[in-house]
């Protein structure tokens, strides 16, 4: 009855939420407004335009009920503009699509799968977190939707193989104290890269943990004895350093 | 706050209950598969989204007569959007389960803590009423079995399942300082990690791999989400 799985989501699970983004379709039937559990379906009359989560989009596609609009990132142009910005920044990903402005205090922030971010209005200049796993389900299922799949297909792969590169040079700045930066990362290369990186920094901490004891213990003793820490010039050296 | 603010806050509540529900759902479900440690039972929200399952389980039911090819189609897509809620809400009760029989001793203080009318630093109980029976009746039927099929037979003080003593505990625990990968929802100043000298801020949409212990208040609060 436990799940079996190891912790950290997998490949599979990170399509499923993948399956909950956002897509532009053209419906080719009408559908009456629906009341699903995930709030109510917006009806579909052809030709208008409507967001649908990308699941049903690829069901409606499926039956030939509708066509898929691929997102504003998907295309020849701005891939090929992205794949440059990979090439020739070397450090760390392309930055991710700008966030819309935070909603007030009390209500909760939307995040990737919940974001427009592959609509027909998303940006075009950035990929969202579940660029790859959206890239490849569209391909596959809607290839006679774009215009050139063939060639997006081929930057998609390009793109993948230099970020691959970036996550396993990345794997050389880790250390045993966690707190590494992974801006721009996508979903699916967190789950490949999970295992490895969380992995190696587990592995390091072990090792070095009676050293982190010590310092944890020294730290109890300052905040109880209510040492300031200001003689303590090698802690400040160090802080330098980084 | 400019018109930026006011146009989210608007668009943020007209945002069906439903879909910020999903939403809810589709984090604890992320958080629970990825953190080390059981998280606090999100009793309203279950509830909700339980109801809503009944009722559309009734819906389906009721309607799965109509024979007519319109309605049909309508139904399957009622059913396809059913089902991936069923494997949320299992996928996310499994994982659960799954922490409570690793780390049975330790949850059930756990949640002993939270649940004491005393302590007020925790609101809500960590596990739900069938969790909870669950774990006890569990671990009164391992505890059964031990005892009549070996333990009876050991000394009265070797018979303990929680020892303590000796300096090696019998009480499993999770690993809290495991590297988790998470992304602040809102600016949460500056993260410390515990027993190092690292310090970093984390800012509105930045990933980090770090450390569930030095994060862990900030997920409960929903500053910061699992990924």
């Amino acid at each position: 009855m436990a799940l079996p799985l190891p912790p950290g989501l997998t490949p599979p699970e990170i399509a499923f939420l993948c399956e909950m983004e956002l897509v532009t379709v053209v419906p080719r039937q009408r559908l009456e407004r629906l009341e699903l559990l995930g709030g109510p379906l917006p009806p579909l009359n052809p030709p208008h335009r409507t967001a649908l989560p990308l699941w049903l989009a690829l069901l409606l596609k499926r039956q030939r009920r509708a066509n898929i609009l691929p997102p504003p990132w998907l295309s020849p142009h701005s891939l090929t503009a992205i794949l440059d910005h990979e090439t020739t920044h070397e450090q760390g990903f392309s930055p991710p699509p700008r966030l819309p402005p935070l909603p007030s205090q009390n209500t909760l922030p939307f995040s990737p799968p919940f974001l427009p971010s592959s609509t027909d209005n998303a940006a075009p200049d950035a990929l969202p977190y579940h660029w790859l796993e959206l890239g490849e389900m569209l391909l596959e299922a809607a290839t006679d939707d774009f215009e050139d799949p063939d060639n997006v297909r081929k930057l998609l792969r390009g793109l993948r193989e230099v970020r691959m590169a970036k996550l396993r040079q990345g794997v050389e700045v880790l250390d045993s104290e966690g707190g590494i930066s992974m801006n721009g990362v996508g979903g699916m290369e967190v789950a490949e890269g999970r295992a490895f990186v969380t992995g190696v920094i587990d592995g390091l901490r072990k090792i070095t943990v009676s050293r982190e004891q010590q310092k944890k213990d020294k730290d109890g003793e300052q905040r109880e004895n209510g040492y300031s820490g200001t003689a303590e010039d090698y802690d400040d050296d160090e802080m330098d350093m980084q | 706050m400019d018109i930026d603010d006011l146009l989210a806050e608007v668009s943020a509540e007209a945002v069906p209950r439903e879909t910020r529900d999903l939403q809810e759902l589709t984090r604890c479900w992320v958080a629970e598969r990825v953190a080390p440690e059981l998280l606090t039972w999100p009793e309203e929200l279950m509830e909700r989204v339980l109801e809503r399952i009944r009722r559309q389980i009734e819906l389906v039911e009721d309607q799965t007569g109509d024979m007519d090819p319109k309605a049909n189609f309508k139904l399957i897509v009622i059913q396809t959007e059913l089902e991936r809620f069923k494997f949320l809400v299992r996928s996310f009760l499994r994982a659960r389960i799954k922490k409570i029989d690793l780390f049975p001793l330790h949850t059930l203080a756990l949640h002993t803590a939270s649940t004491d009318p005393g302590s007020t630093t925790t609101a809500a109980p960590l596990l739900s009423s069938s969790e909870y029976q669950y774990l006890t009746q569990h671990q009164a039927l391992l505890f059964q079995h031990y005892a009549s099929s070996f333990l009876s037979q050991f000394p009265a003080s070797l018979q303990r399942l929680d020892d303590t003593t000796g300096g090696i505990s019998m009480v499993d625990r999770p690993d809290e300082d495991k590297a988790v990968f998470c992304r602040a929802l809102r600016g949460v100043g500056e993260i410390r990690v515990e027993g190092t000298e690292r310090v970093f801020e984390m800012k509105r949409g930045d990933v980090w791999v770090v450390r569930w212990s030095a994060i862990r208040e900030w997920v409960r609060t929903g500053d910061v989400e699992l990924i």
